[in-house]
């Protein structure tokens, strides 16, 4: 039961052609209003940058890129873990998932570790969210996200201890899966406009 | 524990890595090299876009999704990257 | 035996019976209550006193000044003055709605000791404030720019008390087993106590997007705000409807009672 293909293709065979919405429904209206949210912020975030490009990137450089980097990784290799969890919960392969959703956790709690790595030296060399506009944007949004991510975490956590007795759902398995891909993505974003792009 | 090696979501994951390693790259500079450039912001949010799409239709199974959901989630993808895009070509 | 039968003879009365012999009258009267209240607030706050949207945190001395003594703002806090009480009887009324579901008691309890908290530092302390400038003439000019700051910065600052809040209703509403209140409305509570978040920003910034009356720290918030609000009215509206009457607590038969 742990082969590959095998996996995803007893995964399509639970979807009808109507389409299948993993997870508890509730879920996908958060998930799209968050998008929604963030989406709004990212383009003011755009328009109040283009109002004073020097002074953004300027302190665009200050940003520590090689943490950034890290995680983002950090983010996909956890998200890679819980969509494997997910399929391998749906074959009922319980030691499994619960494996690699303990592992997404373990990986995924890396990144308020890192965060704090990098804000810490920030904050204390002087760059406040009340330094600039850009700062102020940078700490809002990577704040909002961090609270995001640690909200994930321990959803994920409940969805490990779920795994763990004799019926897990995997409803509620597919749920905390979605709810930390949304997290990836807001992230993947949120990388390309403070730490990337000019 | 190999067949998640072989496994399509793998593969996938290892795409986005690769990219993320390449869009720092080219987004990555310092000092009097750091200047305003269409092209790379471009690059940069184009190549997120293409991340975020991936995330969203192989490992959120939008792919599988309803119609509705299509719509609404690869709108989202589309949608902000071209008001990304816009605002900063309007301001420039 | 004569009980029993006495109280079936009521619910058939019951069935034809005027809208003051509603079993659920006292529910509806305090729901009643927040229309009413959030009716007055916004017409105190808005085209009465120009308290909302807020004026600017950069406002010159001579504005805060003008702002503190306009004989709008005597009127708002008159009305303020008067109206406040009827806070506590629309958060109570979430409360009671919050009891009948399945999550431990310690959410409506935090959820109240958050309203109350809220509810002093967030409209109190603002009309104590705005209301001195109204009422007490004679304060000099940077006595009185400090009531503006002390006034605004309780009015949105108190956001603590109301993520504490929100964040109880929400957990609540999402681990409910007796659905009380549907779970959608659980994840928009979420985002109206994240949104208390977003307005922490206005200790800091004097303008632009994240001061008091900015963009992202005002305007936004009230787009995710206003119409939770209402939303919220008309659920907690379908649940006290949906409540069956056997659970209502002035629906208990006494024991040894002779009823007519």
């Amino acid at each position: 039961m742990t082969n590959t293909m095998g996996t995803v293709a007893a995964g399509v065979e639970r979807r009808t052609s109507a389409g299948y919405l993993p997870g508890r429904p509730g879920i996908w209206f958060f998930i799209i209003g968050d998008l929604l949210i963030f989406g709004v912020y990212f383009v003011c975030y755009m328009v109040y940058r283009g109002q004073n490009h020097g002074l953004f990137l300027e302190s665009q450089q200050h940003l520590n890129q090689q943490i950034g980097v890290v995680n983002t990784i950090i983010l996909l290799t956890s998200s890679l873990l819980v969509a494997l969890g997910t399929e391998a919960a749906r074959t009922e392969n319980n030691r499994d998932a619960f494996r690699l959703f303990g592992a997404a956790l373990a990986v995924g709690a890396l990144f308020p570790l890192l965060k704090l790595s990098e804000w810490i030296p920030e904050i204390s060399a002087g760059l406040t969210p009340g330094k600039n506009m850009f700062f102020m944007f940078y700490y809002v949004m990577t704040g909002l996200h961090l609270i995001h991510v640690v909200l994930g975490l321990a959803i994920i956590g409940y969805v490990v201890d779920d795994l763990r007795s004799p019926k897990p759902s995997i409803r509620f398995a597919e749920t905390g899966a979605m709810y930390w891909h949304m997290v990836d993505v807001l992230w993947l974003v949120l990388f390309a406009v403070f730490y990337l792009m000019r | 524990m190999t067949s998640y090696l072989r496994n399509p979501l793998t593969f996938i994951w290892a795409l986005l890595t690769a990219i993320t390693i390449a869009s720092w790259s080219i987004g990555k500079g310092h000092g009097s090299d750091y200047h305003i450039s269409a092209t790379i912001t471009a690059i940069v949010l184009i190549l997120a876009a293409v991340k975020a799409q991936f995330v969203v239709r192989y490992f959120m199974e939008v792919r599988f999704g309803p119609t509705w959901l299509k719509f609404v989630a690869y709108g989202w993808v589309i949608g902000l990257l071209l008001l990304l895009l816009a605002a900063y070509r309007a301001t420039l | 035996m004569s009980g029993t039968v006495a109280i079936d003879a009521r619910s058939a009365f019951r069935q034809k019976s005027r809208w003051y012999e509603n079993k659920k009258l006292d529910q509806y009267l305090c729901f009643w209550s927040v229309p009413v209240f959030y009716n007055l607030f916004g017409i105190v706050f808005v085209p009465l006193s120009w308290m909302m949207p807020p004026r600017a945190p950069g406002n010159s001395i001579a504005g805060k000044i003008a702002f503190m003594q306009s004989p709008n703002l005597l009127v708002a806090s008159t009305i303020l003055v008067l109206a406040l009480g009827l806070a506590a009887v629309g958060n109570a009324v979430y409360m009671s709605q919050m009891r009948r579901m399945s999550v431990n008691p310690a959410f409506h309890f935090a959820f109240l000791a958050g309203a109350i908290a809220g509810a002093i530092v967030g409209c109190l302390f603002p009309m104590f404030c705005f209301g001195l400038g109204a009422f007490r003439h004679g304060y000099r000019p940077d006595v009185l720019a400090m009531l503006y700051d002390f006034g605004y910065l309780s009015f949105i600052g108190c956001l603590g008390c109301f993520f504490l809040n929100w964040s109880c209703l929400a957990l609540a509403i999402l681990l409910d087993k007796n659905n009380v209140l549907p779970k959608w409305l659980g994840y928009y509570t979420v985002w109206q106590s994240v949104t208390e978040l977003f307005a922490a920003t206005v200790w800091i910034a004097h303008d632009g997007p994240f001061a008091w009356n900015g963009l992202l720290a005002f305007w936004f918030d009230m787009v995710i705000y206003v119409p939770w609000q209402i939303i919220v009215y008309v659920c907690i509206y379908q649940a006290i409807k949906r409540q069956p009457e056997h659970e209502l607590p002035n629906c208990q038969p006494v024991p040894q009672a002779i009823y007519a």
